[in-house]
């Protein structure tokens, strides 16, 4: 590969792009619904408040979400050093866990009617802010106890995280067996990763939060190339290497967290996609980094899509973290058999 | 009388608070033009006094300067700039191409978002060849031998264009030819005002290398002088406790060490 850094994400970004585009198509076309996109765009009834209250707010949730895990992915695998890294690694999911559980059990249900003004603020659910609450606290625990003599060990952080993913399990199934079966159902349906319908002023929020942290994650990826090198190897290039863990990990705990707040924990997407993405695109963050926030958010539209057409017969929808598991195994399967 | 690349000062170091030091009170000194020879057995604070000089690792006490300012004080991108630092255990796994690799000599160099421009491939592009690693550009270095990686990390110390180049244990994984190449790159930049600080095990490369030596012993500084002074069977022999000859190669006038080996 000739070209340059800047030239190489450009041809990425634009190869994306009309992914996005037909992705954002097919998501706005399927529902559960016939609707008609002419229709709707010359604002004849009930067309067009089915695109436009139901069908768009979807798609733009899907696209953050999907963005975001991603490009939290992509990050916490290079500051960790560790390709299997995903978006939840840090206790992330082990404390959005506890958190939903914890509200669940307290405020009765899952959709919070008693909580639901208390929170309606900030348009969110008490189970939601709780798990996100939840989740920020055990990646803050995580990322404390990972530390020693000054900075951060990869090796570390990434054990007290799977044990403490470990834990969070155990005091869900001990509270699960105090609750009644619906309620634990509804929890462990949120954690599931589930597409809903969010009002403007959430998805205005969440969907500056991740381009912001894209912002940032991209201004570091040159570091976060050189963290590749080690610590010293990167340290003796010049970079700041315990400032640039801390931004990046904090920039990327931000995404997960609107992610979670939104969705509940969507899976698999933050391993895939950037995977995926440095299959064709080669290693280098300048380029992964905004490419897998683009390809994240056609992912994910993509996989909402199907899990609504595919289960519209049996008038239900599984949830879109079973989906793009689903989805994303044998694709990523299939994309490593083309390569080696 | 422009300062010195490099001046150590009566640095000391230790890696543990239980663990004796590694580095006792030593004073080294690189000026523009020179190459430089680390000698010493195993443990004999060599590295870490290569990472010192780098400031990669900070001494309990003394101090390190780069052309005169303090190397703790530096930000760290200038300090890249002012020195090369080449690893003996860099990371064979590494996904990126060699010319990736090399261009990452340009880092210390690049501004926010981190953008090569024409000028930083082209100094990558020249530090692969003055490397002989031209022909592995555009291969992941995962794939590499360890000569081969070891020539790619060395292009990318070139790419760095720093003044000063630290390399610890450089020619370990090279083959002759590429051993003499190293040396004479590394002499090449000497000669326009730049500097070398060379760690190395073979002495009688380092004798062929050097315009001076510098010979370690558990953290002290043992001897210091011009190859012909240091590499002399008395002070080997004490330095390393085994008994050593050298001879001088009537061609050259440089001396050859040998250890002597009873069978």
């Amino acid at each position: 590969m000739k070209r340059s850094a800047a030239v190489r994400a450009v041809i990425a970004l634009l190869a994306l792009a009309p992914l996005v585009v037909i992705a954002a198509g097919v998501g706005l076309s399927l529902g559960a619904g016939k609707l008609s996109l002419t229709d709707a765009l010359r604002g004849v009834e009930p067309d067009a408040t089915v695109l436009f209250r139901l069908r768009v707010p979807r798609v733009v949730l899907a696209a953050i979400v999907g963005a975001g895990l991603s490009v939290a992915g992509v990050a916490l695998q290079a500051l960790l050093r560790n390709p299997l890294a995903d978006p939840f690694i840090f206790g992330l999911s082990g404390g959005a866990a506890i958190g939903a559980a914890v509200s669940v059990a307290v405020t009765g249900t899952a959709l919070g009617v008693a909580g639901a003004s208390a929170a309606g603020w900030i348009g969110l659910l008490p189970t939601q802010f709780a798990a996100v609450l939840g989740s920020l606290a055990a990646a803050l625990l995580v990322f404390t106890l990972g530390r020693a003599r000054g900075r951060l060990h990869p090796e570390r952080a990434l054990l007290v995280g799977v044990v403490f993913n470990s834990f969070a399990s155990a005091v869900v199934i001990a509270l699960e067996s105090v609750l009644a079966p619906e309620k634990t159902q509804a929890v462990l349906l949120w954690l599931a990763g589930t597409l809903g319908y969010e009002p403007q002023p959430v998805l205005v929020a969440a969907g500056a939060v991740v381009l912001v942290a894209v912002a940032i994650l991209t201004a570091l990826a040159g570091r976060l190339n050189l963290l590749a090198l080690g610590d010293e190897g990167a340290a003796a290039l010049g970079v700041d290497v315990e400032a640039t863990r801390l931004l990046s990990f904090f920039a990327a705990s931000a995404a997960v967290g609107a992610a979670v707040a939104l969705t509940g924990l969507v899976g698999f997407v933050g391993l895939v996609v950037p995977h995926a993405v440095r299959l064709v695109a080669g290693p280098d963050h300048r380029v992964v980094l905004p490419a897998s926030a683009l390809g994240g958010a056609a992912f994910l539209v993509l996989a909402d899509a199907i899990a609504r057409v595919l289960f519209r017969g049996l008038g239900t929808e599984p949830p879109v973290g079973a989906v793009t598991a689903l989805l994303g195994a044998p694709l990523f399967v299939l994309l490593l058999r083309r390569r080696t | 009388m422009t300062a010195p690349l490099l001046a150590v000062e009566s640095v000391r170091y230790r890696h543990d608070a239980q663990a004796p030091e590694a580095v006792a009170g030593v004073s080294l000194r690189v000026d523009p033009g020179e190459v430089v020879g680390l000698i010493g057995p195993n443990a004999a604070g060599k590295s870490t006094l290569a990472r010192i000089a780098c400031g990669l690792l900070r001494p309990a006490a003394g101090s390190v300067r780069l052309r005169g300012d303090d190397a703790f004080a530096l930000p760290r991108r200038e300090r890249a700039r002012r020195v090369a630092f080449l690893s003996q255990d860099e990371p064979a796994d590494l996904p990126f191409t060699a010319r990736e690799v090399a261009l990452m000599g340009r880092a210390p160099h690049l501004g926010l978002w981190a953008l090569e421009a024409p000028g930083d491939r082209a100094l990558a592009e020249a530090a692969l060849a003055e490397a002989d690693a031209l022909d592995l550009a555009g291969r992941p270095v995962a794939q590499l031998s360890g000569g081969e990686r070891q020539r790619v990390f060395l292009a990318r110390a070139f790419a760095q264009d720093a003044a000063l180049l630290v390399l610890d244990e450089p020619t370990g994984a090279l083959d002759l030819s590429h051993q003499v190449l190293l040396v004479r790159a590394v002499r090449r930049r000497a000669q326009s005002g730049r500097g070398a600080l060379l760690v190395l095990h073979d002495l009688a490369l380092a004798g062929a290398a050097c315009d001076r030596l510098v010979l370690l012993r558990a953290g002290r500084l043992l001897a210091e002088g011009p190859p012909l002074e240091v590499l002399r069977p008395e002070v080997l022999g004490e330095a390393y406790g085994t008994e050593v000859d050298v001879v001088t190669d009537p061609a050259t006038g440089q001396p050859l060490v040998a250890p002597r080996i009873r069978r």
